[in-house]
């Protein structure tokens, strides 16, 4: 309002002779003031938009993969969280509760970023929904590597050797369903922050097979 | 000269009304047209500033009605679009309290400060509570398992009430609902972590579904409010952000000594 005003008083001071040069004068300076007031407009709402904008968006493949790899995760501690508290063997419990810290931190570094795109960490999608070609993928709501609820009320009631031996064949296939999706991630996403942990992901799930293949074969070994 | 005079009278009019359909700008400048047209013949001072513009404008002033419309509409247009993106990314970007708050029929808990809904103390045996199912309280040391599982048989308040303080939604319906409605809403847990259900005895509707603090009733298992709840809630519910779903009670029934915080004991 201050700014119009004041316009009106310079258009009015501008053209002291004829009548045509204060409307001339009065035109200018309203363009002028539009122009500036559009401009400003627009720079704002786009400040405002940019980095949100530029940030992953709900149906994107980084979100996508954010949200299921948090889901399959979680079950990964949980089986390690099962075999940390009831295995008696050191090498086993020791791997237990190296893939149940890494992957419970490697959750919070997840849901931290959705946070940051103002994303929420749950969607109603389907699992994998992110991942071409992943129809049939999901049986009943677990996606691929996942132990089912039966095969984990099995390794919560194993004890000793057959503990052991299930939760080394459960995680493994629960690797390589990670794998395989941290792989995709990798491949598809052009977010830098999760290609690098997508990325992560994959060389640490693939070495730790490599320990698995040998604990089992220990195992196994043992009469 | 005579002529553009009264021509350009108009065309200043015209501009204000088409900078001025429905968007901000619009007001000022309006107004603007109508103090300079009013104040303008009163008053008379020099100023070096307006001289400038009093021959360029003229020039093109006559002429650029055409180019002034165009570029008029192309601001309206871009200022629609750019506010449209800001509406869209406020309303996505609303925290999961405001979004819950517009499920029709959700019940607030934690805006009522009821002492024994927030107490969040761990205590032993069987534990009564204010609602039906409940929503929070005083609860036991160890939580249901809550990673996606979905139990046939009740279970007890007493360790869900634990896991809906780490987040968990869970969903209880009818004992006895049709077995083909129990699978649609088992669809909305299995395989997804901070959820569980179990049947309830007793329940007053079909379905009720309840984080901390917030609970949602429902006859209908297809009601599309249970999953708007759902993914409104889920994991963001968490009294302890980033804690787990797993490492509890797995087994059904009522709370019993033995299940007090020892029979996983990895309650948290």
């Amino acid at each position: 309002m201050t700014i119009s005003t004041d316009s009106g008083t310079a258009a009015d001071a501008a053209a002291p002779e004829d009548v045509p040069a204060p409307a001339r004068g009065r035109r200018g300076w309203l363009l002028v003031i539009a122009a500036l007031l559009v401009g400003t407009l627009l720079g704002l709402g786009i400040g405002f938009l940019v980095p949100r904008l530029s940030t992953p968006g709900d149906g994107s493949v980084e979100a996508g993969f954010l949200r299921d790899m948090a889901v399959h995760h979680a079950q990964a501690v949980e089986m390690s969280m099962i075999v940390h508290e009831k295995s008696d063997d050191p090498e086993i419990v020791y791997l237990a509760s190296d893939i149940a810290l890494t992957q419970h931190g490697q959750i919070g570094y997840m849901q931290a970023w959705l946070r940051d795109w103002h994303l929420s960490p749950t969607t109603t999608r389907q699992p994998m929904a992110w991942m071409p070609d992943s129809a049939g993928s999901v049986v009943n709501g677990l996606m691929p590597g996942m132990a089912t609820p039966e095969q984990m009320a099995d390794l919560r009631k194993a004890t000793g050797k057959d503990l052991n031996v299930q939760f080394l064949t459960l995680m493994r296939q629960h690797h390589l369903g990670g794998i395989h999706m941290a792989q995709e991630a990798v491949r598809l996403s052009h977010n830098s922050d999760v290609k690098w942990l997508a990325g992560t992901m994959v060389t640490s799930q693939q070495g730790e097979i490599t320990v698995i293949d040998n604990l089992l074969k220990k195992i196994q070994g043992q009469q | 000269m005579s002529t553009p005079g009264p021509e350009r009278v108009p065309s200043t009019v015209k501009v204000g009304k088409t900078t001025g359909q429905g968007k901000p700008p619009t007001g000022p400048a309006k107004k603007t047209v109508a103090n300079a047209k009013k104040a303008g013949p009163a008053k008379k001072a020099g100023g070096g500033k307006g001289k400038k513009p009093v021959t360029p404008v003229k020039v093109s002033g006559s002429r650029s009605m055409g180019p002034i419309l165009v570029i008029g509409a192309v601001a309206l247009v871009a200022l629609a679009i750019v506010g449209f993106a800001i509406f869209n990314v406020v309303q996505g970007s609303r925290s999961w309290e405001d979004k819950v708050a517009d499920i029709k029929g959700v019940v607030n808990y934690r805006a009522q400060k009821n002492p024994q809904i927030d107490d969040r103390n761990h205590k032993d045996g069987t534990l009564s509570y204010v609602t039906s199912p409940p929503v929070g309280g005083a609860h036991n040391a160890t939580p249901q398992n809550c990673n996606g599982d979905v139990y046939d048989a009740p279970i007890a308040n007493e360790h869900a009430v634990h896991s809906l303080e780490h987040g968990a939604v869970w969903v209880t319906y009818k004992q006895g609902l049709p077995a083909d409605q129990v699978a649609v809403l088992a669809k909305k847990v299995q395989g997804k972590d901070y959820s569980l259900m179990s049947p309830y005895t007793g329940l007053d509707k079909n379905v009720s579904v309840q984080v901390w603090g917030y609970q949602l009733k429902t006859d209908d298992v297809n009601d599309p409010r249970i999953d708007e709840f759902i993914k409104d809630t889920r994991v963001v519910a968490a009294l302890e952000p980033g804690i787990s779903c797993s490492g509890g009670n797995t087994t059904t029934g009522p709370v019993t000594a033995a299940a007090n915080g020892a029979s996983m004991g990895n309650g948290k």
